[in-house]
């Protein structure tokens, strides 16, 4: 029952307002369009079963034709259907730095020429990256001072590469990534089930994250778990991850190391890629396309169904009924037909 | 006992003609395919000012008070629904004195839930700056607008804040017109107190005539220091007492977004309920022929209909009209 309900509900009209003219559908009850024949005594012409039964038929292929006209012009249809199946993919959070120093070349410089700027090599990669397999669902998130969401979680990978496009244009001032952390998190959907789940941050810096962000940061991975990726882009001459500063070894001096050590002990997998130019980031992009391997469910749009050709191709059946008696009536008024007429005046001798 | 069917007479029937055409029709209803045509589509880049005047809740809906941010959201959310498939829609943030690309036109019907989905989570904590400075950040918008070969839709309450100096605006350098498109200016006539929040994101009430940059004191004074109290060329070349006015309130700076409309070459529309942007959109984009195809099948249907009830209906007057009278047998 309840799935013949549910079955009910999908379908639907592009124009239900019409649907009201469905009471037009009783006119044939009331009407007839065949020939009306004064007849001097109803009582001379006995009823027969044959007779009832024709008027009932051509009065119900009346009801049929006008309605499945109505329903017809209503544009009728069954709505299409999410079909969840199961491909090879992952859900992919990319955190991206949109912070202003993303415009400078890996050798810290202004782009000039065929300089590639790290946001223009990170743009070209990524790019290539979304839609190379089929199933992987994204979100974009930018960072600079604030988090920006830029696209929640989907599969439309065309929407995915616009927003990818628009990462090589001026950025904006600081790299906060704490913050930015926290968005990316939320996108991964509660419902997304066992679904291998990456957060793939690219950034060309790192920023000190306030001890008291960290909690909630440490608490949002232990519950999402995700997989980690950092992809480092490493200016010329600035320190790496592992570098340890001449000086005091605190956050403040190399927040990069830092940074790297609180992934480390978030107890998620994690892998930090250094990328010292165009080709590393290709390479590291191929690794983490190889790394996530694992089934994900999708979901596979069925487009809805027209049925408007139902609704015509009932219509011509009832109009077919209506034209054939329409052919067979005889004029009684002309005198030429004999006995109880049968087909033509069935109404007015019922 | 055989019964001659009247042929002639039955064809030369008006309602039999009538039937006749309806099933025609509809029989052409079934193999008609749909005619191709070219539909009016848009391409537009959508700028959303994203400043904390835009918090100020002098919309509603459903009876609850609605921020204006709120407001354009649902405004862009509604157009976007409404757009021709083919058309294209990019979104932008502004705040401080530059539009900040989310992403790149994207097709509207393959693209809509996740365009959708980012216009539902636009937010004043994205905002990286607290300057609002609407012109400089509108001009910017308009070259993007060029670059990426889009209309623009600017949606703004028109605050500069903090104000234009001397309260001129800076002359606009590109070329007016180049660029089509709307400037919509969100927010009610009347003045309304713009909300505060924390540095942790909490509403903590609302800006105070003091915490608010009410004259622009940068560059040279204005021609009326001179008789400000306390004016002293080198000491106080603004006057010694503070600035008054009315910066901690907000409401929609019209002719400010009027003038800023004039010199860029686009049109103004207010931002006046969900709906309010479709109509002015439509009217100052450029129209891009997208493909479309037109359903005739309707209509075959509906004069279908139509002569199946006149059959209908036709017997009662053919009734009328002289038959009545039984011929002679």
């Amino acid at each position: 029952m309840s799935a013949l309900l549910a079955d009910l509900v999908r379908f639907g009209a592009e124009r239900p307002t019409l649907l009201w003219l469905l009471p037009l559908a009783l006119l044939p009850l009331a009407a007839t369009p065949r020939r009306r024949t004064p007849f001097a005594d109803l009582a001379a012409a006995p009823p027969d079963a044959l007779s009832r039964g024709l008027a009932a038929a051509l009065g119900a292929a009346g009801c049929l034709a006008v309605a499945a006209l109505v329903i017809g012009i209503s544009g009728p249809y069954r709505t299409g259907e999410r079909i969840t199946r199961t491909g090879i993919g992952a859900e992919v959070s990319m955190l991206i730095d949109r912070s202003g120093s993303m415009n400078e070349t890996f050798a810290g410089r202004q782009p000039s020429g065929a300089e590639e700027s790290k946001a223009a090599a990170s743009r070209r990669i990524l790019g290539d990256f979304v839609g190379s397999r089929a199933h992987d669902l994204f979100a974009v998130t930018a960072f600079s001072t604030a988090p920006m969401l830029v696209l929640p979680m989907t599969d439309r990978h065309a929407a995915v590469r616009a927003a990818i496009a628009a990462i090589d244009r001026p950025g904006l001032d600081y790299t906060n990534v704490a913050r930015g952390l926290a968005l990316a998190l939320g996108q991964f959907g509660a419902a997304s089930g066992d679904a291998s789940r990456v957060l793939l941050l690219v950034s060309d810096g790192a920023a000190v994250i306030d001890p008291r962000v960290q909690e909630t940061l440490r608490a949002a991975f232990a519950k999402i778990r995700p997989n980690l990726y950092w992809l480092f882009l490493r200016t010329k001459g600035s320190p790496g991850i592992a570098d340890r500063p001449a000086g005091e070894d605190t956050p403040q001096a190399a927040p990069e190391r830092h940074l790297d050590l609180f992934f480390k002990s978030l107890g998620v997998p994690y892998r930090a890629f250094e990328a010292e130019g165009p080709e590393a980031v290709a390479a590291a992009i191929r690794e983490i396309e190889g790394l996530e391997r694992d089934p994900i469910p999708y979901v596979e749009l069925r487009p809805r169904r027209d049925l408007a050709g139902w609704a015509y191709g009932l219509a011509v059946f009832g109009l077919t009924l209506l034209i054939l008696a329409k052919l067979a009536e005889v004029d009684l008024a002309q005198g030429r037909a004999a006995p109880p007429a049968r087909r033509s005046e069935r109404r007015m001798a019922a | 006992m055989k019964t001659r069917l009247p042929w002639r007479c039955n064809l030369r029937d008006g309602r039999f003609r009538m039937l006749a055409g309806a099933i025609l029709l509809v029989l052409t209803a079934l193999v008609v395919p749909p005619l191709p045509l070219t539909r009016d589509g848009v391409q537009v880049l959508a700028v959303v000012d994203i400043t904390g005047s835009m918090n100020v809740r002098d919309y509603s809906a459903s009876g609850q008070p609605q921020s204006r941010l709120e407001a354009a959201k649902a405004a862009l959310r509604h157009l976007l629904a409404g757009l021709p498939c083919g058309s294209r829609f990019a979104l932008g943030l502004f705040t401080e004195r530059r539009p900040f690309l989310l992403f790149a036109p994207v097709e509207v019907c393959d693209g809509f839930a996740p365009i959708d989905g980012a216009l539902a989570a636009l937010d004043w904590r994205m905002a990286w700056e607290a300057d609002s400075r609407v012109s400089a950040g509108l001009y910017r918008a308009v070259e993007m607008a060029a670059e990426i070969g889009t209309d623009l839709v600017f949606i703004t309450d028109g605050q500069e804040a903090p104000p234009l100096p001397r309260g001129q605006t800076p002359p606009f350098e590109g070329r007016p017109g180049a660029v089509r498109g709307l400037i919509v200016g969100a927010g009610g006539y009347a003045l309304a107190p713009i909300p505060k929040f924390s540095d942790r994101g909490r509403e903590i009430g609302f800006y105070a005539e003091s915490e608010v940059q009410q004259e622009n004191r940068f560059g040279p004074p204005p021609a009326d220091a001179e008789s400000r109290e306390g004016y002293n060329p080198r000491n106080a070349p603004f006057g010694a007492a503070a600035a008054q006015g009315s910066e901690h309130l907000s409401s929609v700076r019209e002719d400010h977004l009027k003038d800023l409309a004039n010199r860029t070459g686009l049109a103004y529309a207010h931002l006046d309920g969900p709906a309010s942007l479709d109509a002015p959109l439509r009217a100052a984009a450029t129209a891009r022929p997208v493909p479309g195809r037109f359903d005739l099948r309707p209509f075959l249907g509906a004069t279908a209909l139509l002569l199946v009830l006149a059959a209908f209906t036709a017997a009662p007057f053919g009734a009328l009209s002289g038959r009545l009278t039984p011929r002679k047998a």
